[in-house]
């Protein structure tokens, strides 16, 4: 046991990325407070003046909300030269947790998605049935079809770019992937063709220069993914 | 004890009407007992086509609010004394009624009939949800159109909540040389996008028209092609195996004649 004069309560660390500022998670929050504005004051070589720099929080197994975030945001704010990049911190609450795994997770249905009913899942959502026109399927994640996609599908919900939307036949009234939207084409365009949009399975993606919706063999899907 | 089929569509003038007169007077015409509800309140039309307007007394608005007895408010048909009508109020609206009521009069119809049809409105508002609440199985009538068939996708989802089990399909109005040229949806189109069990389909008759002109279900006339559609529909209902009619059109003899010669016909 080491003993002696008290171990400091904010550290301060130079990392590759930036700046560190370790915070001890032991101690209470107000002492915290007390520390980070006593070292913003003396400790002019890092807070004071002078180029940007960024920094991390960390907060080690102290558990931050974001009330107690923003008390920190506020102390920094005096420190002109400091820009907060990220909070981190080793615990996250149940709540965030049950979302991430929502997240992570895949969600299978088996109906048939008729016109004015909506299925939205967090994560990702394996359909085995139709998507009607007029029915809608929407996920956090990726939307994967097996059936026929003759509705709506929405991935990427909550922004995720790089979400998919996957389908056995792929004939869709609208495609969206996070904001970029693609709208099939006109009904009479699609009799004249007298022929399916795609001969294969295929998925939807954003792809990258130009920023719109494009279709690819569902077999090259490991591919982009791989990309990502 | 009977059984309730409700009759719906979601879209308007698909032929619902037309549909429900025309399976009961063919149930009819196989001896069942059967009971027609007109659930239309405020533009009852079931009456008009079978003919029976002019002797309505009663309606469900009033064997629901207790005016009559239900037997009162029925009207025996003039062709079979098995077919009875319940008709709809004309000076109400759909609130007049509630689920509850309708549930109500149909168990107290059911031990009299072998199957009770009942007519919805157009629409999934009120009058859909009291039309629905009685019945034991459903029927839903669509047309080759895009819009028919979008709205009867729609009903077909609401009706999977309901205890009715899966709906059965009725295609009305089909029209064979427009679908085999590709310029309407044909009959597997529809089959495949809205996934039931298709109960039978009716060509485009306008004897039809005629019948409905003259206050006579089509389903008496054997002679038209959309009477026997609508005779295989109650055959089915009654459990028998009828294979589709195919819905080419007969060819005269000079459109064979010409087939022959290799001329186009």
């Amino acid at each position: 046991m080491k003993s002696g004069p008290p171990k400091n309560l904010v550290t301060i660390k130079g990392t590759k990325d930036g700046l560190t500022i370790m915070m001890d998670d032991r101690c209470s929050f107000d002492e915290l407070k007390t520390e980070l504005q006593e070292k913003i004051e003396k400790d002019k070589q890092v807070f004071g003046h002078g180029p940007e720099v960024e920094v991390t929080v960390d907060t080690g197994y102290r558990y931050v909300g974001t009330s107690e975030q923003e008390e920190i945001i506020s102390l920094l704010k005096e420190a002109e030269s400091i820009r907060i990049k990220e909070f981190r911190s080793e615990v996250i609450s149940r709540e965030e947790a049950e979302r991430l795994r929502e997240e992570e997770s895949l969600t299978s249905i088996t109906r048939i998605v008729r016109s004015g009913q909506v299925i939205s899942v967090r994560g990702d959502v394996l359909l085995l049935g139709d998507v009607n026109p007029g029915g809608a399927v929407e996920a956090t994640g990726n939307v994967y079809i097996l059936g026929t996609l003759k509705g709506t599908a929405r991935a990427g919900l909550e922004g995720n770019t790089g979400a998919v939307v996957c389908a056995s036949v792929m004939e869709p009234t609208q495609i969206s992937v996070s904001d970029v939207l693609f709208y099939a084409p006109d009904r009479y365009e699609k009799k004249q063709r007298q022929r399916p949009m795609f001969d294969e399975p295929v998925f939807a993606y954003i792809e990258a220069p130009d920023n719109q919706i494009s279709f690819e063999k569902t077999r090259l899907l490991t591919q982009f993914q791989n990309k990502l | 004890m009977g059984e309730a089929i409700v009759i719906t569509s979601g879209k308007g003038g698909v032929g619902k009407t037309t549909t429900s007169a025309n399976i009961g007077t063919a149930l009819a015409l196989q001896g069942k007992h059967i009971c027609l509800i007109d659930t239309d309140i405020g533009l009852r039309n079931l009456d008009v086509v079978m003919g029976l307007e002019n002797r309505i007394i009663y309606d469900l608005v009033d064997a629901a609010e207790g005016r009559c007895r239900v037997q009162q408010a029925l009207i025996r048909d003039k062709r079979f004394d098995c077919l009875h009508l319940l008709p709809a109020a004309q000076t109400k609206d759909k609130s007049a009624l509630n689920p509850e009521q309708m549930k109500q009069i149909v168990e107290e119809l059911k031990p009299d009939y072998d199957y009770i049809i009942i007519d919805c409105p157009a629409g999934i508002e009120q009058g859909y949800k009291n039309a629905v609440s009685g019945a034991d199985q459903a029927v839903v009538v669509t047309t080759p159109d895009t819009s028919a068939v979008r709205d009867a996708d729609r009903i077909i989802g609401l009706l999977e909540q309901e205890q009715t089990g899966s709906p059965k399909l009725v295609i009305n109005r089909v029209r064979s040389h427009m679908s085999s040229r590709g310029e309407m949806l044909d009959v597997d189109d529809v089959v495949s996008t809205l996934a039931v069990d298709l109960l039978g389909m009716i060509v485009d008759d306008e004897e039809v028209i005629k019948a409905g002109h003259q206050g006579e279900p089509i389903a008496m006339n054997p002679k038209s092609r959309a009477s026997i559609g609508y005779r295989n529909i109650a055959r089915r209902i009654l459990g028998e195996s009828v294979p589709l009619m195919s819905i080419e059109e007969k060819k005269g003899f000079f459109s064979r004649l010409k087939g022959m010669l290799g001329l186009k016909a």
